[in-house]
This record gives C-alpha cells, sequence and structure tokens, in this order.
C-alpha cells in the first residue's frame, strides 16, 4: 500500500518560494487512479515524490508502512526495481537495446538468469503484442509501439505499482487508447496504477480521479459502481 | 550480455570518435612498446652476445668502462704477472687483444679490429664461431673477417685490407655469420694493430679459468693483487649495462608518458561527452531501479573497453615497429635492437588499463550522481 502523508514540496526560485505540493494526502487503494490537473498544478512533482525520485520538503510517502525519505538513493533505486514500474510520457527507452533487451533491462538488474530474462522478456513483448518486433531498436518503433514496450518493462519484474506520467501525451487516440486499455487492465488484475494526466476523458476510465490545483487535493472522484 | 551490449553499441552509436579516440591510445601504447621495446633489445643482445665469450673473465684497464674496447691501456708486462698467478688461481689461458675501431657514422663503413696473439683465433675467444673460406689463424700478414662485413664491404679472399700507409693485410679466412657483433669484427695479428697505434699496450687480457674455479672469486682476486686494472665477469658486465639500461628505460618511459597522458585525457573527453550526451538515459536506469554502482561501473567499463583495445592494438603496432626497426638493424649492424619481450606486453596492456581506469573515473563519478528528477526533466 503506498500512502502520501501531509506531503509538502517547495521549490526556491530565486525570491520566490514555489510550492509544488501543498499538503496532501492520500492511501492509494488498488486499481486504476488517476490524477488530473492543469499544466503547473504539481503533478509531475507529486509523482517523484510518490516513486522516490525525489523527497519531500515536509511530510512523507510509506511503502507498505516503510517511510521512503528515510532511505539512501541506492535503497529507493532497489525498492522501485521491486515495487514499481513506470511509464514516461516520452524517451521511455534505452536508445542502443533492442525492444527485447529494453524489456529485459530491469530483470538483468534483480539479477534474473540470461535465459530467463530472454523468455520472460520475449512472453511480456507478446502480451503487449510485440512479440514480432522484439529485435528492433526503439527508433524503429512508432510512439504507441514505444509505450506498449515501456509497459512490458515496467510489467517485467511483476511490480505491485505502475506510475505513468502522462503516457498518451504524445500519441493518437487511437495508439492512446491502446495504451490505456493495457494499464486498465493491470489495474483489472489487482496492481495500484497511478496515472497522471490532464486529459479528463482519459481519466473517466479510472476507478477514482484527484484533482490536483495549485499543489493541493481539491477532491476524490469515485467513479460510479457500473464503470469500475 | 545488456551492459556489454551497452558499452560496445555505445561506442558503435558513435563512430568516428570512438576510432579517433581508440587511435589516440593505440599510438600512445605503440610508442611506449616502442621505446621500451629497444632497453629489452639491449638486454637480450648482450646476454646473447656475452654467452658467445669463450673466456669467463677480461681483464681492462682500471680507468675504462665496461667493454673495454678502447685505447690499449695494460702494459704488457701484465700477461707475465697473469701468468704468474695462473696456478695459484686456477687460470687455464690468458690472451691478449688489441681493439681498434675505424667507424663512421653509417654502421656499415665501421670497422671493428681486434687483434690477436700467433697462434690465436677467433674460435678460442667466441667458440661458436665457424669458418666459410679460407682458415682460422690470421697467421702473420693476414685477416680474418666476419660475416657481416664480408658480405656489406664484398671482402672476399685475396682481398686487402690497408689500415694504415705502413700496414695492408690480406684477407685469408671468412665467418659464417653468426648474427651479432662478432659478424661485423675483423680478425687481425696483434703486432698490427700495435703497429698502428705505436704501442706495445694491449686492450684487454682476456682470461679463461678451470671448470671448477668461479669467475667472479679469480677477477676479485685478480683486481686484489695486481694494479691498475678491472677484472670483469659477463655477471659484472650484465650488472653494469642492467643499470645503464635501466637508467634509460626511465627516461624513455618518461618520453612515452606524454603520450599516455595525453591518450589518457583523449578517452576521459570522449566518455566525459557521452556523459552528457545520456545525462537522460542514466537517469531513466536510476528511475528503474539501478544503482550508482551500476551507473559507474557502466561507464568505466566504456573507459575500459577503450583503454584495452586500444591497448592491444597498440601493442600489435609497437611490434610491428619494432619489427622494422629489427630488419634494419639485423641488415647494418647485425643485432636486434629492439624486442617486446612478454614482461614488456603485460607491461604495455596493464599501462593501458589503468589508463581507462583512470580516464573513465571522472566521468563515471559524474554518471552515477546524476540524479533522476534533474535527468527526467530534460529531452
Ligand atoms: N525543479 C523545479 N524547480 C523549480 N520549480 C519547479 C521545479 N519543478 C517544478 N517546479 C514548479 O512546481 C510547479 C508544479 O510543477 P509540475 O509538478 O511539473 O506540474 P505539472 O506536472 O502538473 O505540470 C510549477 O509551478 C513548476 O514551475
Ligand atoms: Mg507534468
Amino acid at each position: 500500500m503506498l500512502e502520501a502523508l501531509d506531503l509538502h514540496k517547495h521549490y526556491h526560485q530565486g525570491e520566490i518560494d514555489v510550492v509544488a505540493v501543498n499538503h496532501f494526502t492520500y492511501a492509494f487503494p488498488p486499481g486504476l487512479t488517476a490524477i488530473v490537473g492543469p499544466s503547473g498544478s504539481g503533478k509531475t512533482t507529486l509523482l517523484n515524490l510518490l516513486a522516490g525520485f525525489d523527497v519531500p520538503s515536509r511530510g512523507e510517502v510509506r511503502l507498505d508502512g516503510q517511510p521512503l525519505s528515510r532511505l539512501s538513493e541506492d535503497a529507493r533505486a532497489e525498492l522501485r526495481l521491486r515495487y514499481m514500474g513506470f511509464v514516461f510520457q516520452q524517451w521511455n527507452l534505452i536508445p542502443t537495446l533492442t525492444a527485447l533487451e529494453n524489456v529485459a533491462f530491469p530483470l538483468m538488474l534483480a539479477g534474473v538468469t540470461p535465459k530467463e530474462r530472454v523468455n520472460r522478456a520475449r512472453h511480456l513483448l507478446e502480451t503487449v503484442g510485440l512479440g514480432q518486433r522484439a529485435a528492433h531498436l526503439p527508433s524503429k518503433l512508432s510512439g504507441g509501439e514505444q509505450q506498449r514496450v515501456a509497459i512490458a518493462r515496467a510489467l517485467a519484474l511483476n511490480p505491485p505499482i505502475l506510475f505513468a506520467d502522462e503516457p498518451t501525451g504524445n500519441l493518437d487516440s487511437a495508439s492512446g487508447a491502446r495504451v490505456v486499455d493495457l494499464l486498465l487492465h493491470q489495474a483489472q488484475e489487482g496492481r495500484t496504477v497511478i496515472l497522471v494526466t490532464h486529459d479528463l476523458e482519459l481519466a473517466r476510465k479510472a476507478a477514482r480521479i484527484l484533482h490536483l490545483r495549485d499543489g493541493k487535493l481539491l477532491r476524490v472522484e469515485e467513479a460510479s459502481l457500473e464503470r469500475a | 550480455m545488456e551492459v556489454l551490449a551497452l558499452v560496445y553499441r555505445n561506442l558503435r552509436a558513435r563512430p568516428i570518435r570512438s576510432i579517433l579516440t581508440l587511435l589516440g591510445i593505440v599510438v600512445a601504447t605503440a610508442s611506449m612498446v616502442l621505446f621500451l621495446s629497444f632497453g629489452e633489445g639491449l638486454r637480450k643482445a648482450l646476454g646473447a652476445e656475452l654467452s658467445k665469450v669463450g673466456p669467463a673473465i677480461l681483464v681492462i684497464s682500471e680507468g675504462s668502462e665496461a667493454f673495454g674496447a678502447g685505447y690499449p691501456e695494460l702494459p704488457p708486462e701484465l700477461l707475465g704477472h697473469i701468468k704468474a698467478l695462473a696456478p695459484e688461481l686456477g687460470i687455464t689461458r690468458a690472451i691478449p687483444t688489441a681493439v681498434f675501431a675505424r667507424g663512421g657514422f653509417d654502421p656499415a663503413s665501421s670497422f671493428i679490429f681486434q687483434g690477436l696473439p700467433a697462434g690465436v683465433t677467433a674460435q678460442d675467444l667466441y667458440p661458436n664461431v665457424r669458418l666459410a673460406a679460407g682458415r682460422l689463424d690470421p697467421g702473420q700478414q693476414g685477416a680474418v673477417v666476419g660475416g657481416g662485413i664480408a658480405e656489406r664491404n664484398n671482402l672476399g679472399l685475396g682481398k686487402t685490407l690497408r689500415l694504415s700507409p705502413q700496414v695492408s693485410l690480406e684477407v685469408v679466412g671468412v665467418l659464417e655469420r653468426s648474427g651479432g657483433l662478432t659478424d661485423s669484427f675483423i680478425y687481425v695479428p696483434i703486432t698490427a694493430i700495435q703497429t698502428i697505434l705505436n704501442t706495445q699496450n694491449y686492450s684487454s687480457i682476456l682470461v679463461s679459468i678451470g671448470p671448477d674455479q668461479s669467475a667472479e672469486r679469480v677477477a676479485r682476486a685478480l683486481e686484489a693483487r695486481l694494479e691498475g686494472i678491472k677484472a670483469q665477469t659477463t655477471g659484472d658486465v650484465m650488472r653494469f649495462a642492467e643499470r645503464a639500461v635501466r637508467i634509460s628505460d626511465l627516461v624513455r618511459f618518461g618520453i612515452s608518458l606524454v603520450a599516455l597522458i595525453v591518450g589518457g585525457l583523449l578517452v576521459a573527453n570522449t566518455v566525459m561527452m557521452s556523459v552528457y550526451e545520456r545525462i537522460r538515459e542514466f537517469g531513466l536506469m536510476r528511475a528503474l531501479g539501478a544503482k550508482r554502482r551500476f551507473i559507474f561501473g557502466l561507464v568505466l567499463l566504456e573507459a575500459l573497453l577503450l583503454g584495452v583495445v586500444g591497448g592491444l592494438l597498440g601493442l600489435g603496432l609497437g611490434q610491428a615497429a619494432s619489427g622494422l626497426v629489427n630488419w634494419y638493424t639485423l641488415r647494418e649492424v647485425g643485432l636486434a635492437l629492439s624486442a617486446v619481450t612478454f614482461r614488456l606486453a603485460s607491461f604495455a596492456l596493464l599501462v593501458a588499463v589503468v589508463l581507462g581506469l583512470l580516464a573513465g573515473f571522472l566521468p563515471a563519478r559524474t554518471a552515477s550522481r546524476i540524479r533522476v528528477v534533474e535527468a527526467l526533466g530534460r529531452v
């Protein structure tokens, strides 16, 4: 279970003190949670804190009761490897590795044997419909295909939490829908999927929507039962 | 697999830059190998030359250095003194020689005349010497020429050698080529040399000892008993030469160090540039769960790979250059002056590896300290 407790993040921009995240408290249940808000409302900053990329100015993020900010950078990296998967808006893949090798990358970090890595990575690529593109470099894949490779990679170590920051931001609606369906499917399997977007239409597919404004959690909108 | 693929493909992704950097290391290593190969060559040649000398001890005048091929300074009575000590010290034979060198800048026009007393031949001094034509003993008015010098200067049997206006000798024997300094010697009667130099002195006296005698002990005894002389064993010569060669090794390594440092900076620069270009990539890896150590190792490996591959190629190039030098010096003076020994090759590779590690350290540290948030913010 991922919890944010009274999270604060300040940035100093010369004289001005920018509060990017302000009194944010929320416990993320399994299923798809969308975080929406206008540009500059603090969505990316919040995600950085939840994933342990950055440390909060105040408050804390807890993963299964363990406060992330007390851990070293390397310990947080290890935690991400085991518990979190990521899909970013763009530049998700390591450009010199093939699709298969990109998916196998976290498996290598986790010390999975080379043979097992290839098997698992191949299987994951098939589940996102890219079995044929295993040997292709990212530059030979379309934006939508790259995002699907990123999803396959995020699932490589079967983590309980998935983060997606504007994963469809650079995609046409058809490939965007395909990416969202994959994420939705993972949420239905019981994973905690946190989707950051400014697209309300997209957010409607989530079980709940967190509305962020000026770094504050404005309201939580639960989806009606028949949709969830 | 992915790690090496990452390193290799990243270098291959910028082929021109990688190749230029590699060339820097190759040239640096090759120049170091070639420079240091001269020291190794000298050691080897010296060992080979000394092993060809029959007599165990070389007596020269106290003031002269090592090989004692200088102007004859040993007084004639000395031979009698040494012979008088012979029974007591276990000396079996004492052969006086006089050396006269007529040199030019070009090794082909340099001649070394070694004067031998009547009844003594080149074989008494250098047991491996073999006759190709004529006879071994120069006699009263003859000369026996080494194989190399005979070929270069077309000195066949019956040719006349004019050592000075007064002294002319006829070639009566030609030796087989044996590879080494003796190929360039001309053996003549000692009286001829003494006449030219207008002296009764000797350049050196070669002393042979019985099989159960220690050369070291006899040499020290001779020095203690006789005034104004130095008695050298092959061991002494080797030690003296080793000191000299080692000093010149240091000087030559110092010179090649400049090239090595430039090569190292080249690698550091290349790898640093590639780190700056891949901040986003390293940030992504950290986001996915890579530890700092992993990124550090990845970048270090890149520099190390450049160092190792450049070192290996440089070693090959240095070896080729050394072969070229030897081809020339063998033809000219009958000596292989350069040698790429196993220990030199190992040293060169070690230097290349250390160079790679040193060059990679700073970029690797920079890369491992990239913060995820800052890296991901970039496009
Ligand atoms: N590294 C930073 N330094 C200073 N200000 C920042 C930094 N990152 C974000 N901010 C500010 O924090 C606020 C929230 O930004 P962000 O989290 O990127 O919002 P969103 O992702 O919702 O567009 C903005 O006002 C932005 O200017
Ligand atoms: Mg954002």
